[in-house]
């Protein structure tokens, strides 16, 4: 009997201390599987301006392409090498898996939030409503980027986790999906009910800020379309037009924090990293300087131990020590990240006069509002705008070339801090007139070619994709890019 | 075959055991004569314990007890006794009258029964052994006393492919038969002493990827060479499918040494190693110019100095260009005074003083140091009748070629088995191990990693004698590699001194791991086992980058807990059915626990006090801690049958079924079965004189694998999914509003277990009393329904997504051969070789893929999984060939790249890292008690590509960067071209061979200018053949004479003996590195070479005593 109970204790040891593999659920205990559908839209929101803004260029080579910027020691990016660093798979992919994928998430989440803290079902139609339209936009607004960068792009049967190998929809075709969606959301709107609330890191739910925003997007995506489709971008400005933007304030744009990890990008990289990696180029510092811009001191620094500006070759290796840096004010950790403002509005505005769409005012009312707006936007005061536009060089009178260099260039300059953007409207305006860099491995990209990722994972429809927009080459150009 | 075995049939098999039992003890009443004796080893006369004796044509048996004496109650009618012990000839003895038969046995030169330990430490003789099974033995493991075990192996066993690399107590890569598993693991399960412990290491994904991150080493290290008494590599799924899903990667079995009945034994050993970098494996520098890009400085941007008044004087001075990390500046000339880094620090007796400029007097080689490592253990064992015991202390302490790197490791370990009764056994054993690591090397493509900038980021005009006393003076950061010459601040590279001395990380890891057995016989044919064994660990590593370094200030400290608990219950049966057939079997279960638990948190903004390392010293409040909690669990019920016809042919059936948690219901259980015989032919010649042994063998398995933990049900996650986001901090939210996203990779509810196919056949010979003989297997392994993350193309909303899919192939010959040319009383002579051949094919993956990208590196080449292609192949941007194979330059004086070569598809294969095949040989020659020994370790084929010297030649660190071209002129010269084409006296540039566009050879000259020989050009230019052939080890050991013992009375043994690792490595073809360096264990670096540390020829002796 003793030998038996002693040869029961490794038995006992198995019975007491092994846990029965039923008990096991195999769901991550330190994860959730219920969030509110907000918290997905917070973070697309994030996610997508940092991409858009960020000066890493392992993601976003913008600022070298339009000459902002050039580089210091390592100039591959801003020769246009792309591949080594799949730069366009870095910005592709938080665009789809991050800002997208968690957009559409949160759209499935809102629809069947039960809104528990409303008791009007009404209201709560309205609200959801509200939610919904707000995410939509942003949608729209990230599938026009999509576009802008790439052309033909996985639209219909993209965000889709059971279909890894989406087919490439045709960038006009997209565009015009796009043109009615967001008229529908700019209906669902309704600034008498609760928006996004306080998940909403650009406009805190506000659902009149919203609407501008809307119609603002639906003014820019209209102006995109007008050379290749004047009348749909006169039906489409002419109506946004008077609900849009009205001043700096209704801006949409992402308010940094002081605190990691929610700092303006640009201070990571510029102060954060230890890194000197950029210098301005001279291809705006000098225009900034011909003109007596009243930015030049926000948007660069002097050379150091100087008093003088002086800006790098762009596409070359430059000295960080005999050159402008990024200005200081690019060194605020909260400074704030731009997806839309006012002052591009106005120049559209200006543009729209021009194509003779039916707006209020004169497009030199617009072009001197636009750039006052952006004068203003980096500290500068509406007295020191005004001398500006007072210059020949400036003034739209006076200003050389046609309307699309005058809008162009100037807009080029108020883009400083929207690369993505300044990239867009430069290859649509062909203005300012930018020389390919002597070390360019090619012409300054008029698109990004599709990731290496897409050309390996989706094939066949990749090589269909490339063959319907005549290449999948940087000089392919999107198809609102006639000129 | 499907084997179901319910948890409630075994115990109505176990009950009907019980009443075979008392059956068979009714049998054992009639017995009337006793015969006693002692059975004794022939060679040595001591008493062997545990050899089985049977009357001979009866089921009448016993063993002899532990002084090898016995007691046998013979029957009427039994007239001989046969003693049988594995490794002994099987001896028959007739009894006669006689009442008392003493014996001497001798070992079988036959191997027949040379016994082997095998899955579930179930011991079998070696010609009942239907699978190969390689046996090494503790003494071959311990001759180059090399700290890690693991790396002891390498080239020893056939079929085992072992990666070391050369930091100090890094982890080490042991994949046996080749890559199965495309992203699970891949590394052979460890059992010691039946304990399982994981070969897998704590290293984040960064650190396996080359960017950046430490090798904190495996825990499979955490084994006591000096213990061990034997390792058993069990390759094939046949041999390990009794293990179940873990035991896919093949088993390393080791078995530890056990307490001796009768005296009490003590061994004291102690030793010490030196080890030296070898020139060969770091590189060497040009002489010639220093700092700088180029001609890119100054005023116009158009000389090699900038220009500044540093003294004061109101005259500008020349200044080096101290924010460039390459050295295509100027030219040297000792004439020229210069200010250099060493201007810039006002404590530097050179401040504000120009220096000449000249190539530095110690370059980085100055940095390494001698590596020592000390090694001292004592055991004491003994035991009795009803039991043994053994307690073990060992202590080894290395420090590493990099300044402040040492590793400490303190071993217990005791082991202690008690006969409570005849039948009942008990056993018990304890290891704990205690690591301290400080200053383990930084790894990868990191500025933690001195080799970054030593190898790829650099000026040669740098001094580093100069930098440590910089350094040294007031514990500053005083780099070589400033903002510029007012901020003296780090831009790119540290001092490497301060890096060592304040970016230092620490680890401690606590391992014990041990089990419990019991074990009830309850006839000579029937036992039960019931054992639990747990595996444990607790690690803490902190790591730092000090205030004042380039990047943010930053503390992080990593907790992690792992527990592995088995509970195995097994019955073993022994029985012949009738003399000439015989049966084991084994019925078993075994329940798997794992609960991993870890706690990551890093300081966010920076640190806000100097040198105080804690999260509370944070900038900013802190981010949410990473946190894990992973619970799994694996079920098995297990069967086993070997049926056996004499010594002659021998069949093997097993069956698992496993349940685990991690997959799916309905899809979470799972069978898998074996089938194997082995035919020992050379029993059908028993008197042949020149054919010792002969074993045909052949074997079918299957093994399941399940899913990786929390990996079938989506959940949220609360963080940063942007790309580039490994660097960055976790992110809780923005400010106080939570930001939640969809994860990266897509869980999947349909997995279901991945399986291993395997078919294997042997050949197994030895002729001539066993002086010479060979073992060949051929096997072939066929791993489908993958479990991967695949990824996919984000516009599905999801980077990767778990899916069922995929199968790779292995096919290999694995060869062993020994000969023992000469053998007298004194001298003898053992050659030892075996050479390893597999070929790995990825033959499918999910539908519509054709390329799995399984990492992304630094310099933009990946390692690839492609249809058709083996596991792990490096692509990158090749070179273009013509018809004729030629390189084509590209030839167009537009093109930025014109002179260069033209650059192919970025995505072609451009190195495949598997090795055409592996091989060893060692040598033993002893005379009297000296013994020599040496093992040559080769490695042929497979390719790397190499990020060194793609930066470093790029950046012009490198003697070929800086020598004459084919005019005789230094290259770096401008190229002057006259206008009929001839070129100037001094004309430099550099003609790459190859073809022009037209096919005519290439006579382009192009300037020797940064990146021209390395990063400008194609990625396949820096691919090198991995090649390599080592003397891995040698050994003179001297043993005292027992004459000479029995004067010196209380040593039983003394042996002396001088050991030496990586002596010399005999031809490789990756310049000043060790082509075998690689990034750690795990499936992703394979081919990828990056901040490389030197190998080491270490130098020891030891001392052994034995009382």
């Amino acid at each position: 009997m003793k030998r038996i109970l002693l040869f029961c204790i490794p038995a006992l040891v198995f019975v007491t201390s092994c846990k029965s593999l039923d008990d096991y659920d195999n769901v991550n205990p330190k994860a959730a599987t219920t969030v509110p559908g907000t918290s997905l839209v917070s973070n697309a929101q994030r996610v997508l301006v940092n991409t858009l803004n960020t000066p890493d260029y392992n993601i976003n080579p913008f600022r070298f392409y339009v000459q902002y910027w050039a580089a210091t020691t390592y100039p591959d990016e801003s020769q246009f090498i792309i591949a080594t660093r799949q730069i366009n798979r870095y910005f592709w992919d938080p665009l789809y898996r991050d800002v997208l994928s968690d957009l559409n998430e949160g759209k499935k989440l809102i629809t069947a939030d039960p809104l528990t803290t409303i008791s009007d079902p009404a209201i709560k139609e309205r609200v959801r409503n509200n939610q919904l339209a707000a995410v939509e936009v942003l949608e729209v607004y990230t599938w026009s980027v999509l576009v802008n960068t790439f052309g033909d792009i996985p639209y219909t049967e993209a965000l889709n986790a059971d279909n890894v190998l989406p087919t490439f929809d045709d960038d006009v075709a997209i565009y015009n999906d796009l043109v009615t969606r967001l008229d529908k959301a700019i209906g669902m709107l309704d600034p008498t009910a609760a928006g996004l609330g306080t998940g909403d890191l650009y406009y805190s739910g506000n659902v009149a800020s919203w609407i501008k925003f809307a119609n603002a997007v639906k003014l820019r995506l209209g102006m995109t379309l007008a050379d290749v489709d004047a009348t749909k971008a006169k039906t489409m400005v002419e109506a946004a037009a008077p609900n849009a933007f009205k001043s700096n304030a209704d801006n949409a744009k992402l308010t940094y924090l002081s605190a990691l990890p929610n700092r303006n990008q640009l201070y990571e990289s510029l102060v954060q990293s230890g890194r000197n990696d950029f210098v301005g180029a001279s291809t705006l510092i000098d225009r900034l300087l011909s003109t007596n811009d009243p930015r030049l001191n926000e948007y660069f620094k002097t050379v150091p131990d100087t008093t003088i500006y002086k800006g790098g070759v762009a596409g070359s290796p430059n000295s960080y020590g005999n050159n402008s840096a990024p200005g200081a004010m690019l060194e605020n950790p909260t400074l704030p990240g731009m997806l839309l403002t006012y002052s591009e509005v106005e120049f559209i505005l200006a543009e729209a006069v021009e194509r003779g769409f039916a707006v209020e005012g004169t497009a030199t009312e617009h072009y001197n509002k636009a750039v006052t707006a952006s004068v203003m936007e980096w500290g500068g005061t509406e007295v020191e705008a005004t001398a500006y536009l007072a210059q020949p060089a400036v003034a739209y009178a006076s200003a050389p070339g046609d309307f699309k260099q005058k809008i162009g260039t100037q807009e080029w300059i108020a883009l400083y801090n929207q690369p993505t953007q300044a990239w867009t409207e430069w290859r649509r305006l062909d203005a300012p007139n930018l020389v390919k860099p002597a070390a360019a491995i090619s012409a300054i990209p008029l698109r990004l070619p599709y990731p290496t990722t897409e050309a390996n994972l989706n094939v066949t429809n990749y090589k269909a994709a490339s063959a319907a927009i005549g290449g999948d080459e940087v000089t392919t150009k999107v198809f609102w890019d006639k000129f | 075959m499907k084997l179901k075995i319910k948890q409630k049939n075994m115990k109505k098999f176990l009950l009907m055991s019980l009443f075979l039992l008392s059956a068979l003890l009714h049998e054992a009443m009639a017995q009337n004569r006793t015969v006693t004796g002692r059975v004794i080893d022939a060679t040595n006369n001591d008493g062997l314990p545990g050899v089985t004796i049977l009357v001979k044509g009866t089921q009448v048996g016993t063993a002899t007890d532990a002084t090898g004496n016995y007691s046998i109650n013979v029957p009427e009618g039994g007239t001989t006794l046969v003693f049988s012990f594995v490794g002994y000839t099987t001896t028959e003895r007739a009894i006669g009258n006689s009442t008392t038969l003493n014996i001497a046995l001798g070992t079988d030169a036959r191997q027949l029964s040379e016994v082997v330990v095998t899955a579930l430490g179930v011991e079998r003789t070696r010609n009942s052994l239907p699978y190969a099974a390689t046996q090494v033995e503790g003494a071959d493991v311990t001759k180059a006393r090399n700290p890690n075990f693991l790396n002891s192996l390498s080239g020893k066993v056939a079929g085992v492919n072992i990666k070391q690399n050369n930091t100090l107590g890094g982890s080490t890569n042991v994949v046996i038969r080749g890559t199965k598993s495309l992203y699970g693991n891949n590394q052979a399960l460890f059992v010691v002493d039946g304990v399982p412990i994981s070969n897998n290491n704590t290293n984040t994904t960064n650190q396996t990827a080359g960017r950046g991150g430490y090798d904190y080493g495996n825990v499979g290290a955490d084994v006591n060479p000096d213990d061990i008494a034997s390792v058993t590599v069990l390759k094939g799924a046949a041999a390990t499918a009794l293990y179940g899903s873990r035991a896919s990667n093949g088993v390393i079995m080791i078995t530890t040494k056990k307490g001796r009945k009768g005296s009490v034994g003590v061994t004291i050993n102690t030793g010490a190693t030196m080890g030296v970098v070898d020139k060969s494996t770091f590189l060497k520098y040009q002489d010639q110019y220093g700092a700088g890009y180029g001609a890119y400085y100054g005023p116009d941007e158009d000389a090699y100095f900038n220009q500044r008044d540093m003294n004061g004087d109101g005259t500008t001075d020349l200044v080096v260009p101290f924010t460039e990390d390459a050295s295509y500046g100027g030219a040297f000339d000792p004439n020229l005074m210069v200010y250099q880094w060493n201007s810039l620090d006002p404590t530097s007796p050179t401040y504000r003083q120009a220096t000449p400029w000249v190539a530095a007097q110690n370059d980085p080689s100055y940095f390494l140091k001698k590596a020592v490592g000390t090694n001292n253990s004592i055991i004491v064992d003994g035991g009795n009748e009803s039991g043994t015991f053994k307690l073990g202390y060992t202590n080894t302490h290395d420090t590493g070629i990099l300044p402040n790197s040492e590793i400490n490791k303190n071993m217990v370990n005791f082991a202690g088995s008690l006969n409570l009764t005849p039948k009942l056994t008990t056993s018990a054993s304890i290891n704990f191990t205690k690591t301290d690591g400080l200053g383990r090397y930084g790894t990868g493509y990191s500025s933690f990693n001195p080799m970054q900038q030593f190898r790829q980021w650099f000026q040669t005009n740098v001094d580093l004698k100069e930098q440590e006393e910089a350094y040294f003076r007031n514990r500053e950061n005083i780099t070589w590699n400033t903002r510029s010459a007012t901020d003296i601040r780090p831009i790119y590279s540290d001092n490497p001194y301060w890096v060592r001395y304040e970016n230092y990380q620490n680890d401690e890891r606590y391992h014990y791991f041990g089990n419990i057995v019991a074990s009830y016989k309850f006839t000579d044919w029937f036992d039960i086992m019931g054992r639990v064994t747990l595996d444990s660990y607790d690690q803490l590593q902190e790591e730092r980058n000090a205030i004042g370094s380039t990047g943010t200030s930053s503390y992080s400290r990593f907790n992690i807990t792992g527990r592995e608990s088995n509970y195995d219950l097994i019955a073993n049966f022994n029985k012949n059915i009738t003399e000439d057939f015989s049966f084991k079997g084994l019925l078993g279960s075994n329940f798997r626990r794992h609960r991993i638990n870890s706690i990551l948190a890093q300081t966010s903004g920076g640190l806000v006090v100097p040198r105080i390392y804690s999260l509370s010293n944070s900038v900013n409040n802190i981010n949410p801690p990473t946190e894990t909690d992973q619970r799994y669990g694996v079920d098995g019920y297990f069967a086993s049958a070997t049926f056996g016809f004499r010594e002659i042919a021998f069949l093997d059936l097993t069956g698992r079924r496993d349940k685990s948690s991690t997959l799916p219901e309905g899809n979470n259980t799972y069978y898998y079965p074996s089938v194997a015989g082995s035919f020992v032919f050379s029993e059908l010649s028993k008197d042949s004189p020149w054919l010792s042994y002969g074993k045909a063998r052949i074997n079918y398995a299957e093994v399941g694998n399940d899913a990786p933990v929390y990996s079938i049900f989506n959940v949220y996650g609360k963080q940063d999914q942007e790309i580039n986001s490994s660097t960055r901090p976790t992110v809780g939210g923005f400010g106080s509003i939570p930001l939640y996203s969809l994860p990266n990779t897509r869980n999947n509810l349909n997995l279901k277990p991945e399986r291993t196919k395997s078919v294997e056949a042997g050949l197994e010979m030895s002729f001539l009393e066993s002086r010479f003989g060979f073992e060949a297997t051929y096997y072939k392994s066929n791993t489908i329904d993958q479990i991967i993350p695949i990824q996919v193309s984000t516009t599905s909303g999801f980077g990767a997504t778990y899916v069922n899919s995929g199968e790779v192939e292995n096919k290999g010959i694995e060869l062993t051969a020994f000969v023992t040319p000469i053998k007298t009383d004194n001298f003898s002579w053992t050659l030892n070789a075996n050479w390893t051949r597999n070929r790995n094919e990825v033959l499918s993956l999910a539908k519509g893929t054709e390329n799995l990208v399984l990492a992304t590196y630094q310099g933009g080449v990946s390692s690839n999984a492609t249809i058709g292609q083996p596991f792990g192949t490096i692509r990158g941007a090749s070179f273009v060939k013509n018809t004729n194979g030629e390189k084509v330059i590209d030839s167009d004086p537009e093109s930025a790249r014109y002179g260069l070569y033209q650059t192919g598809p970025s995505t072609t294969v451009i190195a495949d890292p598997n090795p055409d095949w592996l091989g060893g040989v060692s040598n033993t020659v002893t005379y009297k008690g000296v013994s020599l020994y040496f093992l040559v370790d080769v490695r042929q084929g497979g390719q790397l590509f190499n990020l060194d010297t793609y930066y470093g030649y790029g950046t012009g660190l490198y003697p070929e960067t800086a020598g004459l071209n084919d005019l005789g002129n230094p290259s770096r010269n401008p190229v002057v071209e006259n206008a009929d084409g001839t070129y100037g006296a001094n004309s430099g540039g550099i003609i790459f061979p190859g073809v022009k566009e037209d096919g005519s050879p290439n006579d382009i000259r192009v300037a020797n200018t940064e990146g021209v020989y390395g990063y400008n050009q194609p990625q396949e230019m820096n691919v090198y053949n991995a090649s390599f052939v080592k003397l891995r080890e040698a050994s003179l050991t001297y043993s005292l004479p027992e004459s000479l013992l029995a004067r010196i009375k209380p040593f039983k043994g003394i042996d002396l003996s001088l050991t030496g690792r990586n002596l010399w490595i005999i031809k490789k073809h990756v310049p000043y590195a060790d082509p075998e360096d690689n990034l750690g264990s795990g499936n992703y670096g394979l081919g990828y070479m990056t901040g490389s540390f030197p190998t080491t020829r270490n130098i020891g002796f030891n001392l052994r005593f034995r009382f």
